[in-house]
């Protein structure tokens, strides 16, 4: 068991897709303790855009209503990552929830932590008191973990729509993802992931060639399936394999190599400066899928979301040019499971005859 | 040569200085004409939905500009003098106005420094260097007059003897009566003397600190906040205030929190009015009115 700090307030965070539980260990295995926040369901999401402003974005409001729950349950102390240098509305996340808590009198006080690893590592330094060179190393387990959330997920893409008797990958990583949020140190989650790997293996599925997707959008709705109302295990249930490239950690080492330069030039006849937030992204990765084997393209934003909404129309341009198929899915309070399916499947019968017609030329 | 300027979204932002600075480079201007339903439905129909209405208005002017003239005036808002930000919708306009026009935009960046930007602007329609910043000295300068002439409009209105009304809204909002649904007039109607929070000059509010905000990196947001805290601080006989927002405008979300909470801690009566393309007049008039009565 890791030793908790004696006196100290339990903290909580807001949810962030699969990720949520290896965060938490994380956090408890720094010493703190922690209020898991509660999935996204439809009680949290209703309670959250109640309380707040009408035409913020959707992650806003989920996060408030993570937020709330958490309150509840005893947390006293909320820590958030911001964009301290971005262009969009994810600025004033932590303020404006801030503020609205506030209003609300309910006894709370928000870490904001800047998108950078020092300005990360000094908090954390002053609040746990313990050495940088240990949150350091932290860090870094943390990091790894992340690739293996993602390498799971992975597996989940491929699996899904080859899988022979349906539903039995889900029904695996439900299993995992629900027993992770149980795990409180780095030793049981290294028995859980050996674990995975191998009920993962004995999965039997067929091998065959199926029409693969990309995934664009915003980070927050691309990486919580939770917010996008499961997009990735739909597509995958209608026999599309997902590719997602725009993980966490492509965010964060984005962030520690800089590649943003890069990205600009290869995007510039398109869009010659940034739109804020990760709109450049979505150009660039469209561009690579295009130009590689897939045959569709999903791009996935919040409604009114102002990065994505602005290179939205880019994006269908370079759908007209090069024929991949494309779908833009926005998501707020007020989507609805049934329309999504009509839209997914009207989409996968478009992507399945793209794909035939690739194959057989 | 022609060069076409639309009369929507970023020309607001620095309308004499884009018109002088171009007259003064001996080209001729041609205006798209005041807002209208045409041009409204001409933009709806061609921009993304989810976009905000200011947007839409704006193709609707980019489109009746198409082939009327030899270059489209459209640059690259992203910081202004100061350092803040504009809209991150601005930065992508240039972009998205390429896929849909026929005629060549004239466009350049503005990072801070306008003269730099007047240069390559000018440098683009073939310039020489002297005349170039002769022109935009010259620019600059009536910028400035009419500043002050505005600024000058707006401590005569302060001291008209009817309830005064503090309009706050981004300026293509502002001033451009058809997106607004007239709210001047509409208002003057009910007895009510409007003002416009944009008539104030920023730079001499440059210095204020407000504490209860945080700092904003957008410049509207910049001045908006320390214009406002300027009128309800030391101006005082304000009785009320409404603020215009678009539909879907993103930083008006972040903003109305503040503005609201500044306002109410003064006790005004506050008022929130959301603009789209669906905007039906009556609605509008029958809130506005409300809003008289309970002053």
């Amino acid at each position: 068991m890791p030793i908790v700090c004696k006196n100290m307030e339990k903290i909580t965070f807001p949810r962030i897709g699969n990720y949520t539980a290896l965060l938490k260990i994380f956090l408890q295995e720094i010493g703190f303790e922690v209020v898991l926040p509660e999935k996204t369901t439809a009680k949290v999401i209703f309670e959250g855009s109640k309380n707040s402003p009408e035409m913020f974005c959707f992650p806003f409001k989920v996060n408030m209503g993570s937020y709330l729950s958490a309150l509840e349950k005893g947390a006293r102390k909320i820590f958030m990552v911001t964009a301290s240098c971005g262009s969009c509305r994810l600025r004033y996340y932590a303020q404006v929830s801030q503020k609205i808590l506030k209003e609300k009198d309910l006894p709370v006080e928000f870490i904001i932590f800047d998108q950078n690893f020092f300005d990360i590592i000094k908090k954390l330094n002053q609040l746990t008191k313990k050495s940088s060179l240990k949150i350091l190393t932290l860090i870094l387990l943390f990091l790894k973990e992340i690739r293996f959330i993602e390498k799971i997920e992975r597996i989940g893409f491929f699996l899904r729509p080859r899988e022979i008797d349906k539903g039995k990958t889900d029904k695996v990583l439900d299993e995992f993802f629900l027993k992770l949020e149980k795990i409180n140190s780095l030793k049981e989650l290294r028995k859980a992931k050996k674990d995975i790997l191998e009920k993962l293996s004995q999965i039997p599925y067929e091998k065959k060639r199926v029409p693969v997707v990309g995934i664009v959008g915003e980070i927050y709705t691309v990486i919580d399936p939770e917010v996008n109302f499961h997009v990735e295990r739909k597509l995958g249930e209608l026999g599309l394999e997902v590719h997602r490239d725009l993980n966490l950690s492509y965010h964060l080492l984005k962030k520690i190599f800089f590649t943003d330069f890069f990205i600009q030039r290869k995007v510039s006849s398109y869009l010659k400066s940034t739109v804020g937030g990760h709109g450049r992204d979505a150009i660039f990765e469209m561009l690579k899928y295009s130009k590689k084997n897939f045959s569709g393209v999903v791009q996935l934003l919040p409604f009114s979301c102002m990065p994505e909404v602005t290179v939205r129309p880019i994006l269908l341009k370079i759908h007209q040019k090069t024929g991949i198929p494309f779908l833009s899915l926005s998501f707020d309070e007020q989507t609805a499971q049934a329309g999504l399916e009509t839209r997914l499947e009207a989409f996968a019968d478009v992507v399945k005859n793209y794909f035939e017609k690739k194959e057989f030329k | 040569m022609k060069i076409g300027i639309s009369r929507s979204l970023f020309y607001f932002k620095r309308p004499v200085f884009f018109e002088e600075f171009l007259k003064n480079l001996n080209c001729e201007i041609i205006f798209s004409p005041e807002t209208n339903k045409l041009i409204l439905e001409e933009g709806t129909k061609i921009s993304d939905p989810e976009t905000c209405y200011s947007i839409k208005v704006f193709f609707g002017h980019l489109l009746y500009l198409d082939k009327k003239c030899d270059y489209i005036f459209l640059p690259l808002l992203k910081k202004n003098e100061y350092g803040f930000e504009y809209c991150p919708k601005f930065f992508g306009l240039p972009d998205l106005a390429k896929n849909i026009l026929k005629t060549k935009i004239l466009s350049a960046f503005l990072e801070g420094d306008l003269e730099k930007f007047a240069f390559q602007i000018g440098k683009k329609l073939k310039k020489e260097k002297t005349k170039i910043k002769e022109a935009y000295l010259k620019a600059l300068s009536s910028e400035r007059e009419d500043g002050e002439k505005k600024f000058f409009s707006f401590r005569e209105k302060m001291k008209s003897p009817l309830k005064k009304i503090l309009l706050i809204s981004h300026p293509y909002n502002l001033y451009d009566s058809f997106v607004n649904l007239r709210i001047k007039e509409r208002l003057e109607k009910l007895n009510l003397q409007p003002l416009f929070l944009q008539d104030l000059p920023y730079e001499i509010l440059r210095e204020r600190e407000i504490k209860s905000v945080p700092k904003f990196h957008w410049e509207f947001g910049e001045e908006m906040i320390k214009k406002l805290d300027f009128v309800l601080k030391e101006e005082k006989n304000i009785d009320g205030v409404i603020e215009i927002s678009s539909f879907a405008c993103g930083c008006d979300a972040v903003l109305k929190e503040y503005i609201e909470m500044m306002v109410k801690s003064f006790e005004i009566p506050f008022l929130y009015l959301i603009l789209d393309e669906q905007t039906g007049e009556a609605g509008f008039q029958t809130r506005l009115e409300a809003f008289a009565d309970s002053l």
